[in-house]
């Protein structure tokens, strides 16, 4: 059997399943179709005295149609996650800028600078910010201190726009990664074009730059928005009671309150919601004309260019936003550090002793053991899962190929608390227990598609007379395969499973769900969090911090040294 | 050749520009003059500076030292976007998120223009080069030659008194750059604009210009109608890069009160020259003349062997060893069959306009 056919089939409406595409279909069904399905079905059934009922009813949506709580806590769901991705875009896209059009040198550095918190537990991004804002946090005591406050206010944490703030904050790296590329695509010819034509530099932004940007700003707005709309640990970490979002009472659905199917109807209502929004970001901000490549494809300014009014703007900019997205992060490093269990200025002494609280603490060993075993066991087969579905899907000509792409790669797009419940229920129903097998199933979900997309891409970009090339230089395809795709595709798997043992050694969202009674580290520690807060909790934070980080130098340290295109 | 003072559209005052990290400088001082509707070619080898020279003009780049002026006055410190000029782009720079139409109206929304005046006068551009009926496409879906023109229209639309163009046809194919080169000449005829056009094509330059300006190194080798550049080379170089020349060794010798020239040991007495010694001769490759090597008039013949013969269409070119001299001919394709490489051949040389230059 070959491994891949030449991509020009003619006989394409011939239904036909051939051996490679099995894994596909079935990975298709058992991990994104039948679990969604189970989430529409549940929604439409109902809970008498503690147990489901199997009798389709509209029960749940009429509950929701005539609830004025639901339609105020919607709308404030919405706002919260519009407001934090408005503000990150806000800063962010006028950063892309910057380091897309005005920088020359050490743009990638700017770059890397910006997207390292993407890799730092999300977790640990939220706790910090409860260092700043909280009763006995960085901000009310220095107001204490310097005496603007009497007494520490609680008008910080727990508010509505804690949350926002710190949805902004989540939403910055999303917003400036999806934008940079934009910017930088963009020949600086037409730029001289527009100068040349008569514009002022204000017009050439709103007539030529804009135009050429919006579209990837609306990605990166809708990415951000996604991310934090299904978010239900922020809200319930800093936003208190007034933070309380749809995400919040569709997880306690899934808890405390024990009403899947009422959980299955809110989260509907969540999906149909968000698709709006986004479908009006992507539907206001539409692409037009397509880059034909004969332009010089120069980003940055010319050489000679001398700094100006605008560049320093930028960099001041740069500088604040980069304070912005480090402060907190460096805080709770400190705090590691100091010998006080209140989390206040001014520092008492250096100590290691909450690092030796953690040596003796057998329930976070356990927990970092099953993180450990959760993430190998994860990476294992989404690299593996992933590198072979992105091979079957660009050899192999798939029926529908694109659309089977698109429904792979599902999860990653869903609000986590719904991908949460829907792979408890894609897991409930054949039988899966909480615990180990759930979370490598869930994270699995959405971390093979990343594996997947990286791939692809890879082997989108590769010319395919490479392989023509080896085919005519005397390779059989295996061999053409052994020694040309496998080794260019290298480098793209291996990112992908650096990103995913970031990712699974810091989910929390869909973990929390499908845990049970195993906690993995980042659970462990929310947990801790909840019951009463340790500084040790600093500590684990900075230890994670470090693990995330040296992952994504090793992860650059191998890209730079496979940079060959 | 020089223009009246007042009547250029454009005068470069020995403009100096050297690139940050660069020690040789890329413009050393230059100056010319661009009369108003002239067609002004500059022509260079790569490196030379030319597409400096426009970017200067232009205003992306600043010279160090020098003057831009331009009819209303200095304009060496005015934003590209406050000149009275247009550049064409090689690249062609269309925005790809704008319809042609769109494109070529871009310099009049951006002057203000009313909807109406500014879709009436860009039909009316994209007229003038034949892409009207293709006003409403995106540019990523035309041709090469197309583009060119779609960015030609946009270029003229607001009718500027100077354009640029940095090597236009570069991209496209013989047979689309010939029939552009009519049509650049064409609307340039038709506009009255003057063009400071660039290319490294010396027949695109020679056929096209009223002058051409030669750079080598940043700096003007020469400056002439394209007839002065031909047949009065004032360098070696000028003479190799326009005229299509081999550049030969004479030496001159002392014969009946003036000098007179030989090559490779034969004499050519209807070379003359004024001192003796060695020097060098630019003969064109059309001023060769070959014979079968037994035919001998008497006349002074270098022989020579036929080493290689390249067909080109309307003639053929003919390389030829005599000893160690290396000569290049070129023939009418008719005489092709009649030399085939290998063969013995008597070599005459035309000399009568030829330019020499002393070591
Ligand atoms: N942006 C730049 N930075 C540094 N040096 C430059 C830059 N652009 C051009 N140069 C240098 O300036 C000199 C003149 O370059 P220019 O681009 O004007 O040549 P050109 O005549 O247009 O050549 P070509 O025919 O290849 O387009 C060259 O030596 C080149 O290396
Ligand atoms: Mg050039």
């Amino acid at each position: 059997m070959a491994l891949f056919a030449t991509p020009a089939v003619p006989a394409r409406f011939r239904f036909r399943i051939d051996l490679p595409q099995v894994p596909v279909y079935a990975w298709l069904a058992l991990v994104v179709l039948i679990p969604n399905l189970l989430l529409i079905g549940t929604s439409f059934l109902s809970v008498a005295e503690g147990r489901i009922k199997f009798e389709p009813t509209l029960g749940n949506y009429v509950r929701l149609w005539h609830s004025a709580g639901f339609w105020r806590l919607l709308w404030k769901t919405l706002q919260f996650s519009l407001l934090g991705a408005f503000l990150g875009a806000l800063a962010a896209y006028p950063m892309a800028c910057f380091v897309g059009r005005a920088v020359r040198n050490n743009r990638s550095i700017l770059t890397v600078l910006v997207l390292v918190p993407l890799w730092i537990s999300l977790l640990m991004r939220v706790f910090s910010w409860r260092l700043i804002l909280g009763q006995n946090g960085v901000l009310n005591s220095s107001l204490v201190s310097s005496g603007i406050l009497d007494t520490p206010s609680s008008a910080f944490l727990y508010t509505g726009s804690s949350v926002v703030l710190t949805f902004a904050y989540i939403s910055i790296p999303f917003i400036f990664v999806s934008t940079l590329n934009a910017f930088e695509k963009i020949p600086q010819s037409l730029i001289e074009a527009s100068q040349d034509l008569g514009a002022t530099t204000v017009q050439t932004f709103c007539h030529v730059i804009w135009p050429l940007t919006r579209r990837s700003l609306a990605i990166g707005f809708s990415l951000a928005f996604l991310v934090t709309v299904g978010d239900y640990v922020t809200p319930s970490m800093v936003g208190g009671i007034n933070g309380t979002t749809l995400g919040v009472l569709i997880s306690s659905q899934f808890g405390i309150a024990s009403n899947w199917p009422f959980g299955a109807a809110l989260s509907i209502a969540l999906i149909v919601a968000v698709s709006v929004v986004v479908g009006v970001a992507l539907w206001s901000c539409p692409q037009r004309g397509v880059f034909s490549g004969d332009e010089t494809p120069s980003g940055g300014p010319p050489p000679g260019a001398r700094p100006r009014l605008g560049f320093i703007g930028g960099s001041i900019l740069y500088g604040v936003v980069v304070a912005f997205l480090y402060a907190p992060l460096l805080l709770m490093v400190v705090f590691s550090f100091n010998d006080s269990t209140l989390q206040a200025f001014p520092l008492q002494r250096l100590t290691f002793k909450w690092y030796a609280e953690l040596a003796g603490n057998s329930g976070l060993i356990a927990a970092a053991q099953r993180s450990l075993v959760v993430a190998v066991c994860v990476v294992l087969v989404s690299s593996i899962v992933g590198t072979s579905f992105a091979l079957i899907l660009h050899y192999r000509n798939l029926l529908y190929s694109r659309a089977i792409e698109l429904l792979l790669t599902l999860p990653l797009a869903m609000p986590s608390v719904v991908l949460g419940i829907v792979m408890v229920l894609g897991t409930e129903i054949v039988g899966v227990p909480p615990g180990l097998a759930r979370i490598v199933i869930g994270q699995a979900s959405f971390i093979m598609p990343i594996t997947m997309l990286l791939v692809l891409t890879r082997l989108r970009r590769l010319d395919p007379s490479l392989l023509e090339a080896s085919l005519d230089l005397g390779a059989s395809r295996l061999q053409s395969f052994v020694h040309v795709v496998l080794p260019l595709i290298r480098g793209a798997a291996i990112g992908g499973m650096l990103l995913g043992v970031t990712l699974s050694a810091d989910e929390v969202m869909v973990t929390l769900f499908l845990a049970g009674p195993s906690q993995t580290l980042p659970i462990w520690v929310f947990n801790q969090m909840r019951f009463g807060f340790t500084p040790s909790v600093n500590a684990v934070f900075t230890l994670l911090g470090l693990f995330a980080l040296s992952t994504v130098l090793i992860g650059q340290f191998i890209s730079r040294r496979r940079a060959i295109d | 050749m020089q223009q009246a003072v007042g009547s250029y559209v454009l005068s470069l005052e020995n403009v100096a520009k050297t690139y940050p990290g660069n020690t040789k400088r890329a413009l050393d001082r230059v100056s010319f003059e661009v009369a108003a509707g002239e067609f002004f070619s500059i022509l260079g080898p790569s490196g030379s500076g030319k597409t400096t020279i426009l970017r200067t003009i232009a205003g992306f780049e600043k010279p160090d030292e020098g003057r831009v002026v331009m009819a209303g006055g200095d304009v060496t410190h005015l934003p590209p976007n406050r000149r009275d000029l247009r550049t064409v782009f090689q690249s062609y720079a269309l925005f790809p998120h704008l319809t042609i139409g769109e494109n070529v109206q871009y310099p009049l929304r951006m002057s203000g223009m009313g909807k109406l005046e500014r879709t009436r006068k860009a039909a009316e551009a994209l007229e003038l080069v034949a892409m009207e009926p293709l006003a409403g496409r995106l540019p990523h879906l035309l041709s090469g030659g197309q583009r060119q023109r779609a960015a030609l229209a946009r270029a003229v639309v607001s009718r500027p008194q100077l354009l640029l163009l940095d090597e236009p046809l570069g991209a496209l194919d013989l047979r689309l750059r010939q029939q552009m080169q009519h049509t650049l000449v064409s609307l340039q005829k038709e506009l009255g604009i003057a063009f400071v056009y660039v290319t490294h094509d010396q027949g695109e330059a020679l056929s096209m210009s009223d002058r051409v300006l030669v750079m080598r190194e940043g700096r003007i080798a020469q400056l002439g109608r394209p007839q002065d550049l031909y047949f009065k080379p004032r360098s070696e170089f000028v003479a190799e890069f326009v005229g299509n020349s081999n550049m030969l060794p004479v030496e001159f010798t002392a014969d009946h009160g003036s000098y007179v020239g030989s090559i490779g040991g034969v004499t050519f007495p209807e070379m003359r020259g004024d001192k003796s010694g060695k020097a060098r001769v630019a003969v064109r490759y059309d001023n060769v003349h070959i014979y079968p090597a037994k035919e001998n008039s008497g006349t002074s013949r270098l022989s020579g062997i036929v080493e290689n013969v390249l067909f080109l269409g309307t003639n053929i070119e003919v390389d030829m060893r005599c000893g160690d001299l290396r000569i290049m001919g070129s023939l009418p394709a008719g005489r092709a069959d009649s030399i085939v490489a290998g063969q013995a051949v008597s070599i005459g040389l035309d000399l009568a306009d030829a330019s020499v230059f002393h070591v």
